[in-house]
């Protein structure tokens, strides 16, 4: 299972993390299902920090939809490349809406790591930094050392987006685990953007 | 605006309910409302790819302080249903699905026939509460109180523009 064993030659999704979370000062963040939720619970919970529990798929549709309704504050989704692929066409919606405060970090490490390593297209034939420049998302990185992604990644949070970050990971997996229970991310959340629930 | 009384009824509704946020796949019976929505600054109009990815829009925004409904044609409602299942429900995010019915009355496309007997199975199974905008004079009291209805019970509601209202997709039925 070569899939399953840490690529000395890919990024640490979780030191990525720790450097998005440093950086990010009060910026909403939305982390998908599985391991972008787990790593980011670990490098630094926060109550500006939005957990997908369930819903592969909708990661980038829900800050799509906060970035819409918080203009004035950046938003940043974490989502693995499983997600994505699994619901391309919101890429499609973001390049139209040209939604500036939304930035987008795909971590990519070409397998559906949590659910034993299973090849994905991204490990031989599809190139999501091409599609999402497709998708006329002009501000499209590929970094591929920690420092170049820090760089990449405060640029995106200072200039108009949308910004899309695709990342080559490795395999290490996530242990931290976010709060199990959504009504409780829910109100958190809500609480730290400002509005008043109904 | 629209030249049709029901259209602006349900468009009155989402002011009322302060909802601004629409999120859709189309159908010819929603375009016109959907169109006029577009021309109206109150509303932001976002065209999906995908039924499902409304739910989670929808979800952002709410929690961003945006109410917000999707609009979509009932044969793309099965596109949705994760959303619903571990997103919108499990999180209790209230907002309006305005379903336009297939399968029913006026119906002249076989596979469209399936689909349609199952979607009011389907929002039950998913314990989605549903409201049925079928005569044109109680369209602006059904569509003002059951849009109110989610943000009251914290869950999505669905509205379904029946065939007998719209006249289907030929929209023979305007009155």
């Amino acid at each position: 299972m070569a899939a399953a064993q840490p690529d000395r030659r890919r990024l640490d999704r979780l030191a990525l993390t720790r450097r998005v979370v440093d950086a990010a000062d009060d910026a909403l963040i939305v982390a998908g299902i599985g391991n972008a939720g787990f790593d980011l619970a670990t490098a630094g919970d926060r109550p500006e920090n939005f957990y997908m529990l369930g819903s592969m798929g909708l990661g980038v549709p829900i800050g799509h939809g906060l970035a819409l309704a918080q203009p004035e504050r950046p938003v940043i989704v974490l989502e693995g490349e499983g997600s994505v692929l699994m619901n391309l066409g919101a890429l499609a919606t973001v390049g139209r809406e040209a939604t500036e405060n939304l930035t987008i970090v795909i971590w990519d490490n070409e397998q559906w790591q949590l659910t034993g390593g299973q090849r994905l297209a991204t490990a031989t034939s599809c190139d999501l930094a091409t599609v999402a420049r497709g998708c006329g998302i002009s501000s499209v990185t590929t970094p591929n050392d920690e420092s170049t992604f820090e760089a990449d990644f405060r640029r995106a949070l200072d200039s108009p987006g949308p910004h899309i970050l695709v990342v080559k990971i490795d395999a290490t997996p996530g242990v931290g685990r976010p709060h199990s229970d959504p009504i409780w991310h829910k109100y958190r959340f809500m609480q730290a953007v400002g509005v008043v629930p109904d | 605006m629209t030249d049709i009384q029901w259209h602006n009824d349900i468009i009155d509704a989402f002011k009322a309910n302060n909802i601004r946020m629409v999120a859709h796949v189309a159908d010819t019976v929603l375009a016109p409302i959907i169109s006029a929505m577009e021309d109206d600054p109150f509303f932001r109009v976002v065209t999906l790819s995908r039924e499902e990815e409304g739910i989670g829009l929808l979800t952002g925004a709410y929690l961003g302080g945006i109410r917000g409904a999707l609009l979509l044609q009932a044969s793309g409602l099965g596109n949705t249903i994760n959303g619903f299942g571990s997103l919108a429900l499990p999180y209790q995010i209230p907002f309006v699905v305005l379903l336009s019915q297939r399968g029913s009355y006026f119906e002249h496309n076989i596979v469209q026939i399936p689909g349609g007997k199952v979607t009011d199975g389907i929002l039950h199974a998913l314990d989605i509460q549903t409201f049925d905008l079928v005569r044109p004079d109680e369209v602006a009291f059904v569509a003002e109180r059951g849009m109110r209805h989610a943000f009251v019970s914290r869950k999505p509601v669905a509205l379904t523009i029946t065939t007998q209202l719209s006249g289907g997709k030929s929209g023979s039925r305007t009155a």
